[in-house]
Protein backbone atom coordinates (compact mmCIF):
# COMPACT_ATOMS: atom_id res chain seq x y z
CA UNK A 1 0.00 0.00 0.00
CA UNK A 2 1.46 3.07 -1.01
CA UNK A 3 1.63 6.08 1.79
CA UNK A 4 2.41 9.77 1.30
CA UNK A 5 4.76 10.66 2.99
CA UNK A 6 3.16 13.54 5.33
CA UNK A 7 0.50 10.50 5.89
CA UNK A 8 3.49 8.68 7.75
CA UNK A 9 3.99 11.73 10.14
CA UNK A 10 0.50 11.71 11.16
CA UNK A 11 0.47 8.20 11.70
CA UNK A 12 3.57 7.81 13.63
CA UNK A 13 2.93 10.45 15.82
CA UNK A 14 -0.89 9.16 16.22
CA UNK A 15 0.78 5.16 17.23
CA UNK A 16 3.31 7.14 19.51
CA UNK A 17 0.27 9.18 21.19
CA UNK A 18 -2.16 5.79 21.80
CA UNK A 19 1.04 3.89 23.71
CA UNK A 20 2.18 7.18 25.47
CA UNK A 21 -1.68 7.37 26.73
CA UNK A 22 -1.37 3.62 27.54
CA UNK A 23 1.40 3.56 29.54
CA UNK A 24 0.25 7.03 31.62
CA UNK A 25 -3.14 4.95 31.90
CA UNK A 26 -1.41 1.56 33.41
CA UNK A 27 1.08 3.82 35.56
CA UNK A 28 -2.03 4.99 37.20
CA UNK A 29 -4.20 2.24 37.54
CA UNK A 30 -1.78 -0.28 38.14
CA UNK A 31 1.32 1.61 39.80
CA UNK A 32 -0.59 4.93 41.71
CA UNK A 33 -3.42 2.55 42.29
CA UNK A 34 -5.76 5.59 40.95
CA UNK A 35 -9.60 3.93 40.44
CA UNK A 36 -12.77 4.97 40.24
CA UNK A 37 -13.61 6.56 43.94
CA UNK A 38 -17.09 3.95 43.51
CA UNK A 39 -14.95 1.33 44.31
CA UNK A 40 -17.07 -1.81 44.45
CA UNK A 41 -17.01 -1.66 48.47
CA UNK A 42 -20.67 -2.70 48.58
CA UNK A 43 -22.97 -1.26 51.36
CA UNK A 44 -26.82 -2.10 51.93
CA UNK A 45 -28.51 0.64 51.73
CA UNK A 46 -31.30 0.66 53.69
CA UNK A 47 -28.98 -0.36 56.34
CA UNK A 48 -26.17 2.23 56.23
CA UNK A 49 -24.79 1.19 60.13
CA UNK A 50 -23.71 -2.00 58.69
CA UNK A 51 -20.18 0.04 57.86
CA UNK A 52 -18.94 1.66 60.90
CA UNK A 53 -17.62 4.34 59.06
CA UNK A 54 -21.69 5.50 58.70
CA UNK A 55 -22.55 5.36 62.02
CA UNK A 56 -23.95 8.31 63.19
CA UNK A 57 -21.25 9.06 65.76
CA UNK A 58 -18.25 8.82 63.15
CA UNK A 59 -20.30 10.76 60.63
CA UNK A 60 -18.10 14.24 59.79
CA UNK A 61 -14.87 15.07 60.47
CA UNK A 62 -12.54 12.62 62.55
CA UNK A 63 -8.98 13.55 62.82
CA UNK A 64 -6.97 10.20 63.16
CA UNK A 65 -3.54 11.28 63.32
CA UNK A 66 -1.04 14.56 63.03
CA UNK A 67 -2.12 15.59 59.86
CA UNK A 68 -4.98 12.69 58.63
CA UNK A 69 -8.40 13.16 59.02
CA UNK A 70 -11.13 11.04 57.54
CA UNK A 71 -14.74 12.58 56.28
CA UNK A 72 -17.30 10.25 56.54
CA UNK A 73 -20.34 11.51 54.85
CA UNK A 74 -23.91 10.09 54.08
CA UNK A 75 -25.68 12.12 51.30
CA UNK A 76 -29.57 11.61 51.24
CA UNK A 77 -32.14 13.99 49.55
CA UNK A 78 -31.55 16.65 50.63
CA UNK A 79 -29.03 16.94 52.87
CA UNK A 80 -25.05 16.01 53.51
CA UNK A 81 -25.44 14.48 57.26
CA UNK A 82 -21.82 15.34 58.17
CA UNK A 83 -22.72 15.01 62.14
CA UNK A 84 -23.85 17.11 64.97
CA UNK A 85 -21.44 19.30 67.12
CA UNK A 86 -21.63 19.16 70.98
CA UNK A 87 -25.28 20.91 71.16
CA UNK A 88 -26.73 18.27 69.13
CA UNK A 89 -27.23 20.97 66.35
CA UNK A 90 -26.74 19.72 62.40
CA UNK A 91 -22.65 20.69 61.31
CA UNK A 92 -22.15 21.79 57.86
CA UNK A 93 -18.95 23.54 58.06
CA UNK A 94 -15.99 22.16 58.67
CA UNK A 95 -12.39 23.19 59.46
CA UNK A 96 -8.88 21.19 58.34
CA UNK A 97 -5.40 22.86 58.36
CA UNK A 98 -3.56 23.12 55.34
CA UNK A 99 -1.70 20.51 53.97
CA UNK A 100 -3.66 17.90 55.51
CA UNK A 101 -4.54 14.34 54.04
CA UNK A 102 -8.30 13.79 54.26
CA UNK A 103 -9.77 10.60 53.32
CA UNK A 104 -13.37 11.04 52.07
CA UNK A 105 -16.22 8.25 52.34
CA UNK A 106 -19.25 9.16 51.47
CA UNK A 107 -21.89 7.13 50.57
CA UNK A 108 -26.47 7.62 49.78
CA UNK A 109 -29.15 5.70 51.52
CA UNK A 110 -31.84 6.99 48.37
CA UNK A 111 -30.81 8.42 45.41
CA UNK A 112 -27.13 8.93 43.02
CA UNK A 113 -25.83 11.93 44.19
CA UNK A 114 -23.15 13.97 43.97
CA UNK A 115 -20.44 15.14 46.25
CA UNK A 116 -17.92 18.11 44.99
CA UNK A 117 -15.71 20.78 46.98
CA UNK A 118 -15.80 23.26 44.29
CA UNK A 119 -12.25 24.16 43.97
CA UNK A 120 -10.50 21.17 44.78
CA UNK A 121 -10.55 17.70 43.73
CA UNK A 122 -12.93 16.40 45.84
CA UNK A 123 -15.65 15.49 43.33
CA UNK A 124 -17.34 11.89 43.36
CA UNK A 125 -20.74 10.66 43.15
CA UNK A 126 -22.70 9.11 45.43
CA UNK A 127 -24.24 6.04 44.61
CA UNK A 128 -27.01 3.72 47.08
CA UNK A 129 -25.62 0.29 47.59
CA UNK A 130 -21.54 1.84 47.02
CA UNK A 131 -19.10 3.22 49.07
CA UNK A 132 -17.36 6.24 47.40
CA UNK A 133 -13.48 6.81 48.88
CA UNK A 134 -11.04 9.59 47.53
CA UNK A 135 -7.88 10.48 49.66
CA UNK A 136 -6.91 14.08 49.20
CA UNK A 137 -3.82 16.55 50.38
CA UNK A 138 -5.21 20.13 50.67
CA UNK A 139 -2.71 22.47 50.56
CA UNK A 140 -4.80 25.52 48.94
CA UNK A 141 -6.22 27.64 52.38
CA UNK A 142 -9.47 29.10 51.70
CA UNK A 143 -13.20 28.41 51.76
CA UNK A 144 -14.65 25.50 49.78
CA UNK A 145 -18.75 24.71 48.99
CA UNK A 146 -19.86 21.36 49.20
CA UNK A 147 -22.67 21.09 46.55
CA UNK A 148 -24.61 18.23 45.17
CA UNK A 149 -23.55 17.79 41.16
CA UNK A 150 -25.35 14.91 40.33
CA UNK A 151 -29.25 16.15 40.10
CA UNK A 152 -30.98 14.10 42.26
CA UNK A 153 -34.78 16.02 43.11
CA UNK A 154 -36.42 18.85 43.81
CA UNK A 155 -33.91 19.93 46.62
CA UNK A 156 -31.23 19.06 44.85
CA UNK A 157 -29.87 22.84 45.02
CA UNK A 158 -30.71 22.63 48.89
CA UNK A 159 -27.61 20.34 49.23
CA UNK A 160 -24.41 22.53 50.45
CA UNK A 161 -21.98 22.45 53.24
CA UNK A 162 -18.91 24.66 53.34
CA UNK A 163 -15.16 23.50 54.08
CA UNK A 164 -12.42 26.02 55.31
CA UNK A 165 -8.53 24.89 54.96
CA UNK A 166 -6.96 26.94 57.18
CA UNK A 167 -3.30 27.86 57.85
CA UNK B 1 -4.17 10.91 -28.74
CA UNK B 2 -0.59 12.34 -29.58
CA UNK B 3 2.44 11.13 -27.12
CA UNK B 4 2.58 14.53 -25.79
CA UNK B 5 -0.38 14.57 -24.27
CA UNK B 6 -0.31 10.54 -23.35
CA UNK B 7 3.11 11.82 -21.41
CA UNK B 8 1.16 14.97 -19.73
CA UNK B 9 -1.60 12.43 -18.56
CA UNK B 10 0.81 9.96 -17.20
CA UNK B 11 2.38 12.80 -15.19
CA UNK B 12 -0.43 14.16 -13.40
CA UNK B 13 -1.58 10.47 -12.66
CA UNK B 14 1.91 9.83 -10.86
CA UNK B 15 2.42 12.96 -9.56
CA UNK B 16 1.21 12.93 -5.73
CA UNK B 17 -1.47 14.71 -3.96
CA UNK B 18 -0.59 17.69 -2.11
CA UNK B 19 -1.18 17.03 1.66
CA UNK B 20 0.57 19.94 3.20
CA UNK B 21 -2.81 21.42 4.16
CA UNK B 22 -4.01 18.23 5.94
CA UNK B 23 -0.59 18.15 7.74
CA UNK B 24 -1.02 21.24 9.26
CA UNK B 25 -4.58 20.89 10.28
CA UNK B 26 -3.51 17.31 11.64
CA UNK B 27 -0.56 19.09 13.44
CA UNK B 28 -2.88 22.04 14.92
CA UNK B 29 -5.06 19.27 16.32
CA UNK B 30 -2.80 17.19 17.90
CA UNK B 31 -1.24 20.12 19.40
CA UNK B 32 -4.68 21.52 20.52
CA UNK B 33 -5.06 17.93 22.27
CA UNK B 34 -1.90 18.16 23.97
CA UNK B 35 -2.41 21.83 25.36
CA UNK B 36 -5.58 20.46 26.50
CA UNK B 37 -4.51 17.20 28.37
CA UNK B 38 -1.12 19.05 30.10
CA UNK B 39 -3.60 21.99 31.03
CA UNK B 40 -6.09 19.66 32.77
CA UNK B 41 -2.93 17.83 34.40
CA UNK B 42 -2.06 20.84 35.60
CA UNK B 43 -5.25 22.01 37.13
CA UNK B 44 -5.47 18.25 38.79
CA UNK B 45 -1.55 18.72 40.31
CA UNK B 46 -2.03 22.50 41.45
CA UNK B 47 -5.52 21.70 43.17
Amino acid sequence: MHLHKYEKYWLGLGIIGLIAFLLILGFGAFYLGTHPQSHGELIDPENLEMNEAFHEENLGLTKVDEGRYVLNVVASAFNYNLGTDESGAPISHIEIPAGSKVLVQATSPDVVHGLNFAGTNINMMVEPGYVSALEVQLDNPGEYTLVCNEYCGVGHHMMFGTMEVVE
Amino acid sequence: MNTEKRKQLKSSQESEPNLKGTLISVSVLGVVILVTWFGVLMLYLSR
